[in-house]
């Protein structure tokens, strides 16, 4: 702190108490979770299956659910959301349809994630025959996640110069090259951060999953995709909703087991995002 | 995607690379058009469907809703205050809350605060909303029962503190860039002109960003209608017309998670309903999101110009 900022007045007082307020409140929250959970946490509490005792259950299920529901959105998610920045950026006319199809999937973007649980009802689970499966989980929050995918993707290309566009066209290389070349990676910077928040969000989604109905109660960890819907929001939720019956702490311990493995999906994307930065021009 | 696949170097795959790469990226657009399609379209159908059982006057002006009993009831006005009572009560913490944080981070706060809080935002924006349901239920119910004894177990209350917990980010970040949108020459100006920061920031920063912080309430207003977690686990689950934030309540996105626990059968008016009642939903956030969105168009435009 230096310089002019410092002189306060009412006005600068309030607004900071009230910040102090805010930290304080998140300070508490994380405060509360964590003592929480460290009642809850037993040497198997990542393994071990679910159970009716609180003392017993574990999260292995709702773990390996959600690591293959954030694996399933990435791959279905990744590759079509930045197809599709890429085809309405560098490919499609500005006029059209394409943007009328840009302006819908912006629009998208700020849809209930709950709403697209019912429509993966209607689309995925009964209208495709996939049932309440891992599968028909991953492409709902696959459809959930690519408005956003497609957003930032074309954010990132947008803000790539023309100019390095218009040197390597002059060097007569073809569209594609120009793509593959210039485009991509100059934007892949943000266009990772941008997908990894979308996935990072997505993984922590409850509500569209409940709607498409997640079991909270499964003896056996998923190993394919076909196994059925079971994650870590919908146990956190599961378990919340008993937790007048001894189960608040083993809310609390998946509870911290989500935020972690959220942030441990950050740190990663951060990784990524270091790396291609690296290799961008 | 098979066109990452496609070799570059040798000067033979050149041209077919480039031959394939446009289908391709047209099949991805193509394939988001189609979920986009499939998704409204879904929606509107069953919609349709169900108001061709259900009158869409009854369902708009009938104030019970009991989809499950004998003889079902489709009014969604209970679902509906109950949804506007969330949004309004969680606007009612986070834009003061929200407001204030912003101005003093972008205001007053020294570097390292600054910098302290922007982790705290980001962090708190990235927690998973049932998290925030948990702990509505388990920790501000039992404070605010100690407070007020005739709490009931679930109530409107906790529900609209623990969302606009939730938005708070989504209000400060917001604010934040509309005002350091404007132009740093007013605050010099009124400084010089003897004004203090606070005065500056009233009478003349927060005035000129008005609509952008206008877009940031309806923005997280939007996200707030949409939530479902919180509402679900702390709320309650009585559609019931009250104006007692003590009570419990039922809002449009707390049915839809609860009622689809117990699996409605396709073609049902039960089943109907979860898409009409999605649809007033996905109307309720769209407007305000659009609302919002084309605010901060504006806001771009003129600063712009």
């Amino acid at each position: 702190m230096r310089g002019a900022k410092r002189h306060r007045d009412r006005i600068g007082t309030a607004c900071a108490v009230m910040t102090a307020v805010v930290a304080a409140a998140f300070l508490a929250m994380a405060a509360v979770l964590v003592v929480r959970a460290w009642g809850a946490v037993g040497p198997g509490f990542l393994f071990d299956p679910s159970s009716r005792v609180a003392d017993r259950a574990g999260i292995g299920p709702a773990l390996a659910g959600t690591l293959w529901l954030a694996v399933l959105t990435a791959a279905f998610a990744f590759p079509v959301g930045v197809g599709t920045a890429v085809y309405l950026e560098e490919y499609a006319p500005r006029t059209g349809l394409a943007a009328v199809v840009g302006g819908a999937v912006a629009n998208l973007a700020g849809v209930p994630s709950v709403v697209y649980g019912v429509a993966g009802l209607a689309l995925f689970v009964r209208g495709m025959g996939m049932g309440p499966t891992l599968l028909a989980g991953g492409c709902t929050l696959a459809a959930l996640a690519l408005p956003t995918v497609i957003v930032t993707a074309r954010t990132a290309i947008r803000a790539v110069p023309r100019g390095l566009r218009e040197a390597a066209f002059s060097l007569g290389a073809t569209r594609w090259q120009v793509v593959r070349g210039q485009v991509l990676p100059a934007a892949a910077p943000g266009i990772v951060t941008g997908s990894c928040a979308a996935f990072t969000r997505a993984a922590g989604e409850a509500a569209p999953l409940l709607v498409l109905g997640a079991v909270s109660f499964m003896t056996f960890a998923p190993r394919t995709p076909a196994d059925p819907l079971t994650s870590l929001p919908t146990q956190v939720f599961a378990w919340s909703a008993r937790s007048q019956q001894d189960f608040a702490a083993v809310a609390a311990g998946a509870g911290v087991a989500l935020l972690l493995l959220l942030l441990a999906m950050n740190l990663v994307a951060r990784a990524v995002h270091r790396r291609v930065q690296g290799v961008s021009p | 995607m098979t066109a990452a696949r496609m070799p570059l170097s040798g000067r033979r795959a050149r041209e077919p690379a480039d031959r394939l790469a446009r289908p391709v990226f047209l099949a991805c657009a193509v394939l988001t058009a189609g979920i986009v399609v499939a998704v409204v379209g879904v929606l509107v159908l069953e919609t349709a469907r169900f108001f061709g059982v259900v009158s869409p006057v009854r369902f708009f002006t009938e104030t019970s809703w009991t989809p499950f009993a004998e003889d079902p009831r489709f009014g969604i006005l209970p679902l509906l205050a109950a949804t506007a009572q969330i949004t309004a009560g969680a606007a009612v913490f986070a834009v003061p809350a929200g407001l204030m944080t912003a101005v003093y981070l972008e205001h007053y706060a020294g570097v390292r605060t600054e910098r302290m809080m922007a982790a705290v935002t980001m962090a708190l924006a990235a927690v998973p909303t049932v998290v925030f349901g948990y702990l509505a239920l388990t920790l501000v119910t039992p404070l605010l029962q100690r407070l007020r004894p005739g709490t009931e177990a679930f109530n409107g209350l906790a529900a609209c503190l623990a969302v606009g917990f939730m938005i708070l980010p989504t209000v400060v970040v917001l604010t934040r860039s509309a005002l350091r949108s404007v132009p740093a020459a007013l605050m010099e100006t009124g400084l010089a002109l003897g004004a203090t920061r606070g005065r500056v920031v009233a009478r003349v920063l927060i005035p000129s960003a008005a609509p952008g912080i206008m877009a940031a309430v309806l923005l997280a207003m939007a996200r707030a209608a949409g939530e479902t977690m919180i509402v679900t686990l702390a709320a309650g689950n009585q559609a019931q017309l009250t104006w007692s934030p003590l009570e419990g309540i039922r809002t449009l996105t707390a049915f839809i998670a609860l009622s689809s626990l117990g699996d409605a059968p396709s073609g049902t008016v039960r089943y109907g309903a979860f898409f009409a009642v999605s649809a007033v939903l996905f109307a309720v956030t769209w407007g305000l999101h659009a609302t919002g969105r084309f605010l901060m168009s504006r806001r771009r435009a003129e600063s712009a110009a």
